[in-house]
Formats: structure tokens, C-alpha cells, sequence
């Protein structure tokens, strides 16, 4: 899980520094009058719910290892 | 606490988020002049513009007569002679004679295009006539002076509005925007459950305080990463990364503000953490929930308005609801905001519910 996890935040690193590399207004997000912005804007929410659920279902399981 | 085990309200959220996510994408942006070229020009001499838009139909059966004209300040002039040549593209030629190019200051023109369906739009200062100190006499004026006739300044589309530097980011006030108002309405809710808690003195209430802050500071997280990204890519293009951050945060108040806010409730987080005694550790923090949720109010909603932001909604910039929400964004907007809403107290709900199971289990 944990790897999971840290494997998906690294990920998201990895499209950051690629935009760093050209920033320009030629880069991939300015393309296409920008609407990469909006598509990486929805798959930031959508990772974040995703691994606060995945947080969420550790504690979950943790319960029920006790049970 | 019965509305956490119903189902219904969920359904309401997953139906509506469909809607949103998928609809929005779908719906194109409106017609808009992406580039005219060339950018400048000099007087005594014919010139033809390539206007490029996107978006445009002039060649639908339903666009009728298509039409341009250059704008300088108020006054509209009709090209030379202007050339419709494929469904997105158009020719204009335009000369401004050396005699009169003093007439023009600013010399900068606008572009406006107009037919039956894609309505009026324009390039501001799309053109600039660069000045001239030689002469050319033999040069007759080709310049008309004329009042537009338009049929309607309105499009017939389905479409969000196109807008310069936006263009298709402005999609994002589905997903960045109703962050904030999720985050709001959480932060609401465990404010109300506080003010129970220390009237009824309930657990339940103490724990509603406690899992709507986490959810909120989760969707709050959500808006400021989101924010970054759309901030980058319409106010600093071309800038780093860690210019953009360091930008954002000590040059813009609402940027500022809002990490203060969120630091505030993570601090409630951490001074729950640090009492042994249930009932104490409740009260306390109660009463801290309660002072949170005033300097939230405070440095989200007070605080950037008193000084000038790029960010809508401050000082002079206007928030998207009052001037810039045509219909065709409100049909999203308005969803979105009650399906992210609903979404973050779904997965409140789940939260609440780890917790009453693994209370129950240690009693």
C-alpha cells in the first residue's frame, strides 16, 4: 500500500518537473489553448480522494484485524 | 446522525459529479480570434491580415453574411476587402494613410468579427500601426469610417465563453472553485457541531467537529494544489516553479490567507492530539473550534477583499459569479458545487462511521 502510494505522489513529481523543463508557452499545458490545465487540474482532486481513501481503508483494516 | 447511513443524497452526488465531469468536457469553448498576422504595420500600403479563430462556423448555412471591421478606440472601420477562407479562417486587407496616422492613439486596433452565429467577437489591439516619419502623397485614402450593422451580438452555441489568456481553463471553475465551498461548508459543519457539543455536551458532536475538519482540510489541499497549477499556467507562464510558489505566497493576500486558515485547522488536529482526558480534550477544543472557524471567515472571505489580488473576487477583481457566469457555465457551476459538496460529506460519513465502529469495539 504504502508503495502504492508513494509510487502515484512520485508520479505526480515526475509530470511537475517535466512542465519545469518548459515552462515556456510552447509547454505541454499552455498547448492546445490550455486544456491540458483543466485535465490535470481534475486528475490532482481525483489522486487526492483517491489516496485519502486508500488512508482511510488502512484504518479500516486495522479494525477489522482486531475484530 | 441518521443522514450518514442513508444512501439517497449519495446517488444525488454521483449523478450530478457524472454530469459535471463528463458534460463539461464535452461543450466546447465559444468562437474567439486566436492570432492575427502581421501583429504591426506601417502606413501607405495594403496590407492582408490572416485572422485565425477558433471555434468559428463561418461557413455554416445558419452563419449568414460574415463580418469585420477594425477598431480603434470607438470608432469602427471596414477593411478594404475581406475574404472568408476556410470555416475558422479570414482575409481582411486594411491601409492607413501617413496623413492620417496621427488620427490613431493609441494606434492599436481591434479585430471584430461578427455573423448570425457565432454572434460578435473580438481581439483587443490586434493589430498596431507602427508610425512613419516619410511621406507618401500619391497614397489615396482607402480608410471607411462606418457604424455596424449587426443582426445579433449574441451566439446561437452551446459553449463556455472564450476568453483571452483563460481559454479552455476556465472548465477549472468546476473543479478548483467548489473545492473552497466544500472546504466552507465542512468547516461549517463542524462549527455548528462544536457549538452542540458544548450545549449538549454529545460525543457524537465532538466526533462530527473533529472528521468534518480532516475531510476539509483534504478538499482545502485539493483547491490550493489545483490553484497552483491553473495560477501557473494564467498569471506566470514562463516562470518556475518555486518562483510561482514564493509569488503566490508573499505577493498575493489570498494565497497567504487561505494557507493561514488551513494551518489553523491543522492546528486543531494537532491539539486534539495532545490531551489524554476525552471530555477535556473535547471542550478545549471546542471552544478552539469555534475561534478557528472566525479567523476562517476572516482570512478567506474578509481579508482579500480589503487589497488588490490577481485572484477573482478582490479588491478590484470581480468574482466569477457576479459579472463573468454566463448560462451556459451556471448549468455546470451550480451542479458541481452541491456534487463536490456532497462528495465531501459522503466521505465524512465513511469517517464517522470507522470511528462509532471502533469506538463501539473499545467499549
Amino acid at each position: 500500500m504504502k508503495r502504492i502510494s508513494s509510487l502515484t505522489i512520485l508520479t505526480l513529481f515526475c509530470s511537475l518537473l517535466f512542465a519545469q523543463g518548459d515552462s515556456g508557452a510552447n509547454s505541454f499545458f499552455a498547448s492546445n489553448l490550455k486544456i491540458f490545465v483543466p485535465v490535470g487540474v481534475l486528475t490532482i482532486i481525483l489522486l487526492c480522494i483517491f489516496l485519502f481513501l486508500f488512508s482511510i481503508e488502512k484504518r479500516l483494516k486495522k479494525l477489522e484485524k482486531e475484530n | 446522525m441518521k443522514w450518514i447511513y442513508s444512501t439517497w443524497w449519495k446517488w444525488i452526488s454521483v449523478v450530478l459529479l457524472t454530469y459535471v465531469v463528463a458534460g463539461s468536457f464535452f461543450v466546447p469553448l465559444g468562437p474567439g480570434i486566436t492570432k492575427v498576422s502581421p501583429l504591426g504595420f506601417y502606413p501607405d500600403s495594403v496590407y492582408t491580415f490572416q485572422i485565425n479563430t477558433s471555434h468559428a462556423h463561418f461557413l455554416s448555412p445558419q452563419a449568414g453574411k460574415v463580418q469585420l471591421w477594425f477598431k480603434n478606440q470607438s470608432s469602427y472601420f471596414a477593411p478594404i476587402s475581406f475574404k472568408v477562407t476556410s470555416n475558422t479562417t479570414a482575409e481582411a486587407q486594411f491601409a492607413v494613410g501617413s496623413s492620417q496616422q496621427n488620427n490613431f492613439k493609441p494606434s492599436n486596433f481591434d479585430v471584430v468579427l461578427n455573423d448570425d452565429l457565432d454572434g460578435t467577437f473580438a481581439l483587443r489591439d490586434a493589430i498596431t500601426l507602427v508610425a512613419s516619419s516619410s511621406t507618401d502623397t500619391s497614397f489615396k485614402s482607402l480608410l471607411v469610417n462606418t457604424e455596424p450593422e449587426v443582426k445579433s451580438n449574441h451566439h446561437q452555441l452551446v459553449c463556455f465563453p472564450y476568453r483571452e489568456i483563460l481559454y479552455e481553463t476556465i472548465r477549472n471553475t468546476f473543479f478548483h472553485v467548489p473545492m473552497w465551498f466544500v472546504m466552507t461548508m465542512l468547516v461549517f459543519a463542524s462549527f455548528i457541531a462544536s457549538i452542540r457539543y458544548l450545549v449538549n455536551g454529545k460525543e457524537e458532536a465532538d466526533l462530527l467537529a473533529e472528521q468534518s475538519v480532516i475531510v476539509a482540510l483534504l478538499f482545502g489541499t485539493c483547491g490550493y494544489l489545483t490553484g497552483l497549477l491553473w495560477a501557473k499556467y494564467t498569471w506566470y507562464i514562463g516562470v518556475s516553479w518555486g518562483d510561482v510558489i514564493r509569488k503566490l505566497l508573499l505577493e498575493d493576500i489570498k494565497m497567504a490567507a487561505a494557507l493561514v486558515a488551513m494551518f489553523f485547522y491543522a492546528a486543531y488536529l494537532i491539539l486534539r492530539s495532545s490531551f489524554e482526558d476525552a471530555a477535556k480534550r473535547a471542550r478545549i477544543s471546542a471552544v478552539y473550534n469555534i475561534f478557528a472557524f472566525v479567523i476562517f471567515i476572516l482570512c478567506v472571505f474578509v481579508l482579500p477583499r480589503l487589497t488588490d489580488s490577481m485572484h477573482p473576487g478582490n479588491g478590484g477583481n470581480p468574482a466569477f459569479s457576479k459579472y463573468d457566469l454566463d448560462s451556459t457555465l451556471r448549468m455546470f457551476f451550480y451542479p458541481a458545487v452541491i456534487g463536490w459538496i456532497l462528495l465531501g460529506f459522503w466521505i465524512l460519513s465513511v469517517l464517522i462511521r470507522i470511528q462509532l465502529l471502533s469506538k463501539k469495539q473499545k467499549s
